[in-house]
């Protein structure tokens, strides 16, 4: 670093590298095509996620409030947006209220998934041996489960209350939270100030929870972003197929179902929440790429 | 080579084991009598009762434990409550309906994000790079029921080129394979791309280059030779999954597959269906899987299965 310092300022030193080549220069490209992403993907996530926490303060009929003589009223008339369901219901009020429920099951069952995949990866990369073959044994068996098939059997069995959703989606996201964490601590464990740690006698469980985490931490969190877009397919996928949150519950999944009958006649009832769903995704989807491919840079240069 | 077959294929059935016995334990923890849904609500408890005893469910759990795993052995899962006919018959007469979708969903899925994959490879950090990386993301981010309800609607209702449901004629075929080809491509070009990035990079390339190989050779021999184990591990797990049922876009076009029958098993409790469906479909998936790994060997001469580092 020291050596910056003596040299003249860039504008004053010769060189044949213009600032339009470092414009066009990969490093550069690459930083802006990140930042673009994140951009896009905030302005998609925001545009989606603004109107649903601000569903109860807007001034929107009823998400239940039926009114036949209103039936499948089209977009853009008096009142209602988003037009109205085969009830007279206002769309957009229900595509809203859909998404606080969608949204609450996506951030929860991310959580649960993030705890899990943390302490069980940690923990097998840490120590090893019988923990690790257990965790990794598992992490394999998920593998070959049929997965959307046993998720659509437990909810099923167990009925489609917020929790079982919430446990369902948490669990079928675990392995790739656990593998990650997995990796990067087995990486972590082997740095001299584990070692240090032990030589100042420090007890295992400590070094694991107030050290080893704490720094691999960033990079696990990195893929949240990720799996919350993966949990509200899921769960909008689980009701579509009926194994949703149950009424008066308005959620996408089966706001979606719903139109379908309707469809040749209002196509409105099953694009726009669809298109409420991609935005959503997409937008954070892009928002999870972009910070991945930030910081994959920055360790590069560190 | 034998004894790794004979483990794996070891494994494999432990795996399959496992996993039926996981669903037999699940069924019967949760609430809920599969008599009532059989019966109907309106059955009387003497009914209610004979149902039971018909189909074997006032036995001990243990026993009834017992009873499946002997069938388990005799390839004789039970009499499908809905059906009325065999469970195993009627999971095998829907397999071929999901293979035949699964299958052309992977082949079109391979066909167009391998070169796709290859194709934003070599135009790493270009603005069009980044115009396909973001489409692949929407790609991604698409729930299935919902692309296929919309080409549904426009490519059957709208402009009816193609029949709405079922598999009658080949035309059938044509919608939910791009429903299910949209996501699998958006998954797969882009972990293309990452393997021919990484290869690209790689200083063998550089040096193959110098010495004048032909970029054609440098792109399909060299760096997807060495792209092939990783690609076709990916599809390979895509394809093994898709078994499982396309449950989502098997139920959107009414398509006579596992997983439209996984659905009605499931609503109705109709146990040795449900059970039927889990062990063939989780038998398949082991099998695909060690197929996966038996071709190892051809995609890379290095590969010798059964030891150290490959199994």
């Amino acid at each position: 670093m020291s050596t910056t310092n003596t040299l003249p300022p860039a504008a004053l030193r010769p060189s044949a590298v213009t600032p339009r080549d470092i414009a066009r220069s990969a490093a550069v490209r690459r930083e802006r095509a990140a930042k673009l992403k994140l951009w896009i993907g905030a302005a998609c996530t925001l545009l989606v996620v603004l109107p649903i926490a601000l569903a109860q303060v807007l001034p929107l009929a009823d998400a239940n409030a039926q009114d036949l003589s209103q039936r499948r009223l089209a977009p853009l008339v008096a009142g209602h947006l988003f037009g109205t369901d085969q009830l007279g219901r206002d769309l957009l009020s229900r595509v809203l209220h859909g998404g606080q429920v969608s949204l609450t099951i996506g951030l929860l069952a991310v959580l649960v998934s993030g705890a899990i995949g943390i302490i069980l990866g940690a923990a097998a990369g840490f120590y090893g041996k019988w923990i690790d073959t257990i965790v990794s044994r598992l992490l394999e068996a998920q593998m070959s489960l049929p997965l959307l098939m046993m998720l659509l059997l437990v909810v099923a069995l167990f009925g489609p209350s917020i929790p079982v959703i919430t446990f369902v989606i948490a669990i079928a996201q675990w392995p790739e939270v656990a593998r990650l964490t997995r990796s990067l601590v087995l990486v972590e464990r082997e740095k001299p100030y584990v070692a240090a740690a032990r030589v100042l006698g420090l007890h295992r469980i400590n070094i694991l929870l107030r050290h080893v985490i704490p720094n691999v931490f960033k990079q696990a969190s990195l893929v949240v972003l990720l799996l919350l877009a993966q949990a509200v397919l899921l769960e909008s996928a689980l009701s579509f197929l009926g194994a949703g949150p149950q009424r008066p519950f308005a959620t996408w999944g089966r706001i979606i179902s719903d139109g379908q009958d309707y469809i040749t006649t209002s196509w409105w009832m099953v694009t726009l929440p669809g298109l409420f769903i991609v935005l959503l995704v997409i937008g954070v989807n892009l928002l999870g790429d972009g910070l991945r491919d930030r910081s994959r840079r920055k360790k590069k240069e560190a | 080579m034998t004894t790794y077959l004979i483990k794996r294929l070891g494994q494999g059935l432990l795996t399959v084991f496992l996993t039926v016995s996981t669903v037999f334990i699940l069924i019967r923890l949760a609430p809920g009598d599969p008599a009532v849904a059989y019966a109907g609500p309106l059955a009387t408890t003497e009914q209610l009762a004979k149902v039971r005893q018909q189909f074997g469910l006032d036995l001990p759990v243990l026993e009834q434990y017992w009873i499946f795993l002997q069938q388990l052995f005799t390839g004789n899962l039970g009499t499908s409550y809905s059906f009325q006919a065999p469970a195993l018959q009627v999971v095998l007469e829907r397999m071929p309906y999901t293979l035949t979708l699964a299958t052309s969903a992977i082949l079109v899925a391979a066909i167009v994000s391998i070169p796709l994959g290859v194709w934003m490879a070599k135009r790493t950090d270009t603005g069009k790079e980044l115009g396909a990386n973001i489409l692949t993301i929407a790609g991604q981010s698409m729930p299935d029921f919902w692309t296929g309800i919309m080409l549904l609607t426009a490519f059957a209702v709208l402009i009816p080129v193609f029949p709405a449901s079922g598999f009658a004629t080949w035309g059938g075929l044509v919608l939910p394979t791009i429903t299910i080809a949209i996501l699998q491509v958006a998954l797969i070009s882009r972990m293309v791309r990452r393997e021919m990035a990484s290869n690209f990079a790689a200083p063998y390339l550089t040096v193959a280059r110098s010495r004048g190989v032909s970029e054609r050779t440098l792109t399909w021999r060299y760096a997807m030779g060495n792209s092939a184990i990783p690609v076709f591990t990916a599809l390979g797990t895509r394809f093994a999954a898709m078994l499982n049922g396309v449950v989502v876009v098997e139920v959107v076009f009414a398509w006579p597959g596992v997983g439209s029958l996984i659905v009605r098993a499931l609503e109705t409790r109709d146990y040795p269906l449900i059970q039927a469906t889990v062990l063939v479909t989780a038998l398949l998936a082991v099998l695909v899987q060690l197929l996966i790994d038996l071709a190892y060997p051809l995609l890379d001469p290095r590969v010798r299965l059964g030891k150290a580092g490959s199994a």
